[in-house]
């Protein structure tokens, strides 16, 4: 008796994790299909299925360098690498010195840090619009850069805090004995150390500001149209076109869904940890 | 260890703090006081430059006996109370699949991974295509299925299209709080099980008395940050509905950002903006107390 209650129980689970996977793939796989479909086969009554269909047309054609998507990928790799960069590059200094350096009011600069990333866009979004039109900063790439660190720096400044915390103090404290300058600690024992959660920060970051979209649809006209621009210009089309509208969406997610499954450790270790224990 | 070399690490730690703090306080602090003052004038566009006038609590005032703002603000409440609801009994139920040893398979973890990874305006037009009336899956499955009769246009009736929005919006939300909450599983340490187990408690005492209690902090913290984020709701209503039918879908974020860039009443919309990022502040706070006792931690 107690066997075959454990049986069914496993059989349950297994049909739970069934439902789970169905749950959180089905949408994603038929946006895959969709994206291989040409226009007549998805918009026949009955949806048509023929293998013979299948074409990679849609990928072809919204890569066409003429359409917006090829730059708005373009434009979308690079703000978001040059504001990993600027981010990581302050951020994780920032980090270090909170965690392990005597910084005044520490504690103050950190609240500070974690009360501004919940605040809504739209507020910061208003006075940044009128002074980046003052400086002419509308539609370019370091505008965009600027804006999105005020959501980066901060996620960053967080995530490093929180590694640096956990590296052993005594590794500097012997370092310190060995009459390092508290520089020389940083720049030889520490950062070595961090090389690879640096990196897996600068992913998270990465994926973050590529994602974005409110800031960009405020901050930028026609010159740095990034890629979830480019997409959302689909649905508003007067005759939409649902396969090159989703082809459109894969190629923008797939970099992102790839990075994310790579780094899924990190993200789990580094974020969603981060975000129960301050 | 020496004084000198205390004062060294502090002056570092000025010089490494202060890139950052700069620019926060530029792109951060500055505008949201800024936002504040602009909240309480008229702002027009007057050729290349700008006209403001100070104008007191007038924007609030008429904001406050708007009926768009004042559904808005409802919806945005409903939307909110729902989706945290949803998300966070969905995600612990789906935490509890993950955690079963069966279910520890990298592979779901994976799995969940990618909703939560698409980009969110991927996530919107995909969602678009799914509801879409004359096309969409949707109705073909339930239409097969013979759950429906004819096909529903869902995105073009109010009460229907704000429900269908908040369902993709689950669907996109359900990842991080599984993974949140699943980090808070494997924090319970085994012996408290054991513990249970040897006092006699069957697997549902045990889930409320061990594991319920376990999540409590980071359950807490998720209905936090859920909100926060339920509150921001933006790119799919922008995909989606664009507010429409009959501005039926015009949450709070989206109102703010309509009367400031497409009706280009500035005052306005930095006063509406101010009222979502006091809702939103009371939430950080809550967070914030949250966490604060866990900080002793930290001091050396």
């Amino acid at each position: 008796m107690f066997y075959f209650k454990r049986a069914i129980g496993s059989l349950f689970i297994r049909l739970c994790l069934f439902v789970f996977v169905g749950v959180c793939l089905a949408p994603v796989l038929w946006g895959l299909v969709t994206s291989c479909l040409p226009q007549s086969a998805l918009t026949s009554k009955v949806p048509d299925f023929n293998l013979r269909n299948f074409t990679l047309e849609n990928y072809v054609l919204v890569l066409d360098s003429s359409r917006g998507l090829f730059l708005g990928l373009k434009n979308s790799f690079l703000v978001a690498l040059f504001t990993s960069i600027v981010a990581l590059t302050f951020g994780s200094a920032a980090g270090y010195a909170l965690a392990r350096l005597n910084v005044p009011k520490s504690n103050t600069i950190l609240m500070m840090i974690l009360a501004t990333q919940m605040f809504p866009g739209i507020v910061i979004a208003i006075p940044l619009f009128l002074a980046m039109t003052q400086f002419n900063l509308i539609d370019t790439h370091v505008g965009l850069i600027i804006v999105y660190l005020s959501f980066i720096l901060p996620i960053v400044v967080w995530i490093q805090k929180g590694f640096f915390e956990s590296i052993p103090m005594d590794l500097e404290k012997s370092a310190a004995v060995d009459g390092a300058s508290p520089l020389q600690t940083f720049q030889y024992i520490v950062l070595p150390v961090s090389l690879p959660t640096l990196f897996a920060t600068g992913v998270f970051a990465f994926i973050e500001s590529w994602n974005e979209f409110f800031f960009a649809i405020i901050m930028t006209r026609v010159n740095v149209k990034v890629s979830s621009i480019a997409i959302a210009e689909f649905s508003g089309q007067y005759q939409t076109l649902y396969g090159q509208m989703l082809a459109s969406a894969v190629l923008a997610s797939l970099p992102i869904v790839v990075l994310a499954i790579l780094f899924r450790k990190f993200i789990l270790e580094g974020f969603v940890e981060g975000a129960v224990k301050a | 260890m020496s004084n000198e070399f205390n004062l060294k690490r502090k002056q570092m730690g000025i010089w490494f703090t202060l890139p950052t703090v700069i620019i926060l306080i530029l792109v951060l602090i500055y505008p949201i006081f800024a936002s504040i003052v602009l909240s309480f004038q008229k702002v027009r566009f007057l050729g290349q430059g700008l006209s403001k006038e100070f104008i007191g609590i007038a924007n609030y005032i008429s904001i406050f006996s708007n009926h768009t703002f004042q559904s808005a603000f409802i919806r945005s409440i409903y939307f909110t109370a729902i989706e945290v609801v949803a998300i966070l009994s969905l995600s612990l139920l789906a935490a509890l699949l993950l955690n079963h040893p069966i279910g520890r398979h990298s592979f779901f973890r994976v799995v969940l991974i990618i909703p939560w990874a698409l980009s969110p305006v991927a996530n919107a037009v995909l969602w678009k295509w799914i509801y879409n009336a004359n096309y969409g899956i949707l109705n073909f499955i339930l239409y097969s299925l013979g759950i429906i009769h004819e096909y529903v246009v869902w995105l073009g009736k109010p009460w229907l299209a704000l429900n269908m929005i908040l369902l993709a919006d689950i669907w996109k939300g359900i990842p991080f709080i599984t993974l949140l909450l699943l980090a808070g599983l494997q924090n319970i340490p085994n012996y408290l099980y054991r513990a249970a187990k040897l006092d006699g408690a069957n697997t549902w005492q045990q889930f409320v008395h061990v594991t319920f209690v376990g999540l409590k902090t980071p359950l807490v913290i998720s209905a936090v940050l859920q909100s926060i984020w339920a509150l921001k709701v933006f790119d799919l209503i922008y995909v989606l509905t664009k507010g429409s039918p009959a501005d039926s879908t015009v949450l709070l974020n989206y109102l703010a950002w309509r009367e400031t860039f497409s009706n280009l009443d500035i005052g306005y919309g930095a006063a509406i903006a101010n009222i979502l990022f006091c809702m939103m502040f009371l939430l950080a706070l809550a967070y914030i107390r949250i966490l604060r006792p866990r900080q002793t931690r930290r001091g050396e």
